[in-house]
């Protein structure tokens, strides 16, 4: 029966298709919300643009930096960075690419006008050396730059000259939204925003072609229910994410598949480390017992992070001990442990800070944030109420949660953090570092935790060129915030793709569709 | 009569403007943009920046003022999520809603009238029993349930029709259908089935309350006693007596089926104003949001004055009053 | 009047015993209403309390042992390890506690705007009628997700939790008044030009008691009809907010909030997490539905 309906499926699928078997359809839960890659900083719109747009460097299989349209380069002394661009490479208009058009993007993407200015905070000049040479200067060493600038994509100036675009729209619409023109391997030849996007390859693309699609349809689907319906019935070639739980059912059905990899998002928990009083709940008023490291180390003794990967997650998420996963730079292999599931203990620490009998607080939690978040949430209830902690959990979409944390309204919240810079420095630097508007400092650490030693690291780390002296300063940072529990670490979260049978392709950590990887198989 | 319309389009120029103020008064009760239009790196100075770009650091009567303003010059305004006019983006969406609304309440109305006649003249017939219980089962589960079985059944494991989406659509000028596809015929399928399922019952009781009254009227009494055959008794008369409250209630269902779009819509990902505006929700797109809900309003006005005017010109007695369903 | 509110009793239950259809429907719900009303007393599990909960016994199929705990559940558990059968008894005293609540708010406002639409008439009536069409304007969905944003903005943060339930009500109740003074005003305008009408003003009766005692019992069957129904609406309504994500809240889940977490659960096979509580809503509402048929047949005096 089900081999039956499945070939019924299949021929449907044929007969509905009228494009060659190279035709690739996938979906994801977000439509990116441009085409312009220094309006939005969001990942559905860097990821996606990642087909269409290049960087002077760009990330392997393995996330390492690469070449892309620059070919090498290197530090200038302490204080910037020289890059040695490609030749020979063209826009998908056939305009010819040069050290002006990244001068150009750069003065684009760090205006005012755009969301990616941040990433350019530490540039203090960049002068064009000759059409293939460019120089990026840094107010202070910075070992990371060009890592931090993976992201950044390069516009052809005259294009965007000639189409009226040389800064990024903010509120009104302009050709770069719709319009696209890069040096990727895909051109994007249809964009109906919410509805489909469609690139095709770029015949004079610099590289090496890995792929063989002759045409790729993006569709946002965003109840994921349909999307796995869609993946089954084969309307679809690959779908992202697939829900936790329906990954073993597809893994198991005929003719579909999942990949499944560690995404660099690490779940936690904060607390409220400066607030006088508990705010929510029963106990509202009475004075903040979060403020006990005691009490926050039996939080972490409390919570059954196995139980909830086993259940919860079904096996597919690998417990976290630190800001940052295993498989980012700068991560402290010392304090790979996790503090033990141990109710006893967390009851012993929070007699020891003198709530023998508990107390009842208020726990937020985000409900379309994180995969299984509001669940996770649910079980860490039940979990805190073995030991005599009663939380009351305020679960909601994302569009009141971060508002809500801002507010200081919590005692205690869910927070998922990846490094965009895939460094162990950065975590340090948004959560928790002591809250510095004009430094740009600590703009995440939602429960002002402040520590005067890691405020002291944080800038020697950021500035520090040698690798074993920097990664002994986070190791100490990662030691003080572990004695310190400014947070329990829960989990890293898992990336699950479905695909169809006979495509190959290659998941990133960062979760970006790298279409070039792609192969269709028939 | 001319009195009667001027003074009630009057009126719905009142209500238009009460539905937007109630709507911008709430607004920032749903959640706050900022954080989807700012990445993770953004500092609270950004946040406020982009708050007052967006104008939401005014009162909401400033904001409402503003989008009226911009509406009395055919300005919809800018998208917060997408950056383009909300005009655009309501024309790409609003064919593929009507559609759905067009088809679901064609087969709301088709079979709803068939299956009440039907039962209506069997009244004890053990298959009128059946049609009438298991009718209420379509409307005893929410549509989304329904919605997420039909998608179960014949899309995953019957692989007979597309889970969701469109299908293949054409353009004709600016307006794209997907009902001259094979694809597209297929994709309409579920969710129209979904959509009109309820309103579906709704008829084919109402006619069948309806016959059954008009048939024990004294005036169908006579028509029998003139001899007159079963089926123009049956057709001729009775049905056409019960077509005036039909109308009536499937002319007030047709604003709901497009305002109920939004479930179905989101099931089946189908790319509709409905799905927009729970996207809009999501993202607290509050041009789109505001904009969505006039253009609900306008329809819901005009279709209430259709109905009041068919009142009119049916029964002038009855002039503005309205007895509602009964 | 009461002799005849007496006689229209006894008729009814006479026509309810000649009805089996509607003699199953009833029990089911008298069954359903009592078994959430007694429900700590069906149940070992309290599936409110978090502390009585076992993660590890997340996701056992009905009549399974757990293959950690050995635990049995009849009918399975869902992903907190949650005992479904317990939930679902629990969680249809809160759709039951919302359908009833809702559809009280919305009958009094509904039935009182409604009389007095009709019987005051003029510039009184198009406000109320056209405050009814504003409100046909605005989809249940989204009354229910500003009113849950405005609640949440003013009530003080600990409490909260507290306020979704009373959110559900009002939204849906505010969502089915306009059919209730619909019909009120119907009927009113109709019995407003009857003679005994006209004979109690001429006496000098204030309109509020012509209203209470003459015009409002003259509506009460079809009000009945359409509160059964609306009840049956509620409940159902409730489902879909939940699914939209403005339902009750995860940890003390309704009927609606368990089918929408059941639904998740669809494709990978844990069928018993939506099946069961599905089938108790179908059951419910069906019920509810079939005895409102039932009842506009029976009090509808030209079908005798």
């Amino acid at each position: 029966m089900k081999k039956l309906s499945f070939l019924l499926a299949a021929t449907i699928a044929a007969g509905v298709g009228t494009a060659q078997a190279e035709t690739f359809k996938w979906a994801a839960q977000t439509d990116p919300q441009t085409m312009d890659p220094h309006a939005v900083n969001s990942a559905p719109v860097l990821g996606f643009l990642n087909n269409v747009y290049e960087g002077l460097v760009r990330r392997g299989k393995d996330m390492t930096i690469e070449p892309a349209l620059a070919e090498s380069w290197e530090p200038l002394g302490g204080d910037g960075w020289r890059f040695n661009l490609r030749r020979d490479v063209t826009f998908h208009d056939g305009a010819a690419f040069t050290a002006e058009d990244v001068l150009f993007s750069y003065e684009r993407a760090s205006s005012e006008a755009a969301d990616t200015a941040s990433w350019f905070a530490p540039v203090s000049e960049v002068t064009v050396v000759d059409d293939f040479t460019i120089d990026f200067m840094t107010t202070a060493p910075n070992p990371i730059f060009p890592d931090s600038i993976a992201n950044f994509m390069i516009m052809d100036r005259g294009w965007a000259e000639a189409n009226g675009v040389e800064l990024p729209a903010k509120d009104a619409e302009n050709f770069a939204t719709l319009n696209a023109n890069g040096t990727a391997t895909f051109r994007l030849a249809e964009r109906q925003p919410g509805l489909m996007t469609v690139l095709e390859p770029f015949e004079g693309w610099w590289g090496e072609v890995e792929h063989n699609i002759t045409r790729a349809e993006f569709t946002p689907v965003q109840n994921s229910a349909t999307a796995v319906a869609a993946l089954l019935s084969g309307e679809v070639d690959m779908i992202n994410p697939v829900p936790v739980q329906d990954a073993g059912r597809v893994a198991e059905r005929d003719g579909v598949g999942v990949i499944t990899g560690i995404e660099a998002r690490v779940i936690m928990f904060g607390f409220a480390h400066q607030a006088d009083t508990i705010k929510y709940a029963d106990d509202a008023g009475q004075p903040n017992p979060f403020r006990d490291v005691r009490v926050r180390q039996a939080v972490a003794h409390a919570i059954n992070v196995d139980a909830i990967l086993q259940t919860i997650m079904r096996g597919a998420a690998e417990p976290a001990s630190q800001l940052v996963s295993p498989a980012m730079r700068g991560y402290t292999p010392a304090l790979a442990e996790r503090p033990a599931y141990d109710p006893d203990a967390a009851r012993a620490l929070l007699a020891e800070a003198g709530y023998p009998d508990g107390f009842s607080f208020g726990l937020k939690c985000p409900n379309d944030r994180y995969l299984n978040d509001e669940s996770v949430c649910q079980a860490a209830v039940s979990m805190l109420a073995q030991i005599g902690l009663r939380a009351e959990l305020d679960a909601m979409p994302v569009r009141t949660y971060w508002p809500e944390l801002r507010e200081d309204n919590f005692d205690m919240y869910l927070l998922g953090w990846s490094p965009g810079t895939f460094d162990a420095e950065h975590p340090v630097r948004f959560l928790a570092a002591t809250p510095d508007e004009e430094k740009r400092l600590g703009s995440w650490n939602f429960g002002d935790f402040s520590n005067p030693r890691v405020d002291e690291l944080l800038p020697m780390i950021q500035s520090e060129i040698d690798d074993a002296a920097r990664q002994a300063m986070l190791d100490e940072v990662a030691q003080i915030l572990q004695d310190e529990q400014a947070y329990v670490p829960l989990y890293v979260q898992p990336l699950i793709w479905g695909v169809r049978d006979g495509v190959e392709l290659t998941q990133r950590p960062d979760n970006f569709f790298i279409l070039r990887w792609v192969t269709i198989n028939e | 009569m001319l009195a009667f319309i001027i003074r009630r389009v009057l009126q719905s120029v009142v209500v238009l403007l009460v539905v937007g103020l109630v709507a911008f008064s709430l607004f920032r009760f749903v959640g706050d943009p900022v954080d989807n239009l700012l990445g993770q790196e953004r500092t609270i100075e950004d946040i406020d920046r982009v708050r007052s770009e967006l104008g939401l650091d005014q009162p909401f009567p400033v904001q409402y003022f503003r989008f009226l303003q911009g509406v009395a010059q055919g300005n919809f305004g800018v998208s917060f999520r997408q950056g383009r006019p909300v005009a655009d983006i309501l024309a790409e969406r609003a064919p593929a809603t009507l559609e759905l609304a067009a088809v679901s309440a064609l087969f709301a109305i088709v079979l709803g009238i068939t299956l009440g006649v039907y039962t209506a003249i069997r009244r004890d017939g053990w298959l009128s029993n059946f049609i009438m219980t298991s009718s209420l089962i379509g409307v005893s589960l929410p549509t989304f349930l329904i919605g997420i079985l039909l998608i179960y059944v014949f899309a995953v494991e019957l692989g007979w029709l597309p889970s969701f989406g469109r299908g293949e659509t054409v353009r004709i000028g600016w307006w794209t259908t997907g009902l001259l596809t094979e694809s597209g015929l297929k994709a309409i399928i579920l969710p129209a089935i979904t959509l009109g399922l309820y309103q579906m019952t709704l008829i084919m009781r109402l006619v069948r309350a309806e016959m059954l009254e008009v048939l024990r009227s004294d005036y169908v009494k006579f028509a029998r006693a003139r001899g007159l055959n079963q089926r123009s008794v049956y057709f001729r008369h009775a049905l056409k007596n019960t077509l005036v409250p039909v109308i009536t209630i499937t002319g007030l269902q047709l604003g709901s089926i497009i305002a109920f779009a939004i479930i179905t819509e989101t099931v089946f990902q189908w790319p509709g104003v409905g799905l927009l505006f729970i996207n809009s929700i999501q993202f607290v797109d509050i041009p789109v949001m505001a904009s969505y809900l006039m253009l609900i309003s306008v329809m819901f006005v005009v279709i209430n004055l259709i109905v009041d005017l068919l009142y009119f010109a049916i029964d002038p007695r009855l002039s503005a009053s309205r007895g509602g369903g009964h | 009047m009461e002799a005849i509110a007496r006689a229209l009793d006894s008729d009814l239950a006479y026509r309810f015993r000649r009805s089996p259809v509607a003699m199953v429907a009833g029990l089911v719900v008298v069954l359903l209403i009592g078994s959430a009303v007694f429900a700590p007393f069906i149940t070992a599990q309290n599936p409110f309390d978090p502390g009585s909960l076992n993660l590890m016994n997340g996701f056992s199929k009905p009549m399974e042992p757990n293959q950690f705990t050995g635990e049995t559940f009849v009918l399975g558990t869902d992903d907190q390890g949650r005992d479904v059968f317990a939930t679902i008894l629990y969680g249809m005293r809160i759709s039951l506690f919302v359908g009833f609540s809702a559809v009280i708010f919305a009958m009094v406002l509904g039935v009182t705007l409604g009389l007095i639409s009709g019987y005051v008439g003029g510039r009184t009536d198009t406000i109320i009628m056209r405050i009814a069409d504003i409100q046909l304007t605005f989809p249940a969905i989204l009354v229910a997700l500003l009113i849950f944003g405005v609640a949440k903005g003013i009530t003080p943060p600990d409490r909260r939790d507290e306020v979704a339930i009373w959110v559900l009500i009002i939204a849906i109740g505010l969502s089915e008044w306009v059919q209730f003074a619909r019909v009120v005003r119907g009927a009113t305008l109709v019995e407003k030009g009857k003679e005994y009408v006209q004979a109690a003003r001429l006496i000098g009766r204030s309109p509020v008691a012509i209203m209470v005692q003459h015009i409002l019992p003259n509506t009460l069957s079809p009000v009945l009809v359409i509160a059964t129904i609306s009840l049956a609406l509620a409940i159902i309504a409730e489902a879909t907010l939940s699914f939209l994500g403005v339902g009750a809240p995860p940890t003390q889940p309704s009927l609606g909030t368990l089918i929408r977490i059941g639904q998740e659960f669809l494709f990978s096979g844990e069928w018993w997490i939506l099946f069961f509580p599905a089938m108790t809503l179908l059951a419910l509402a069906l019920s509810v539905n079939l005895l409102g048929d039932w009842l506009r047949d029976a009090l509808n005096p030209k079908l005798r």
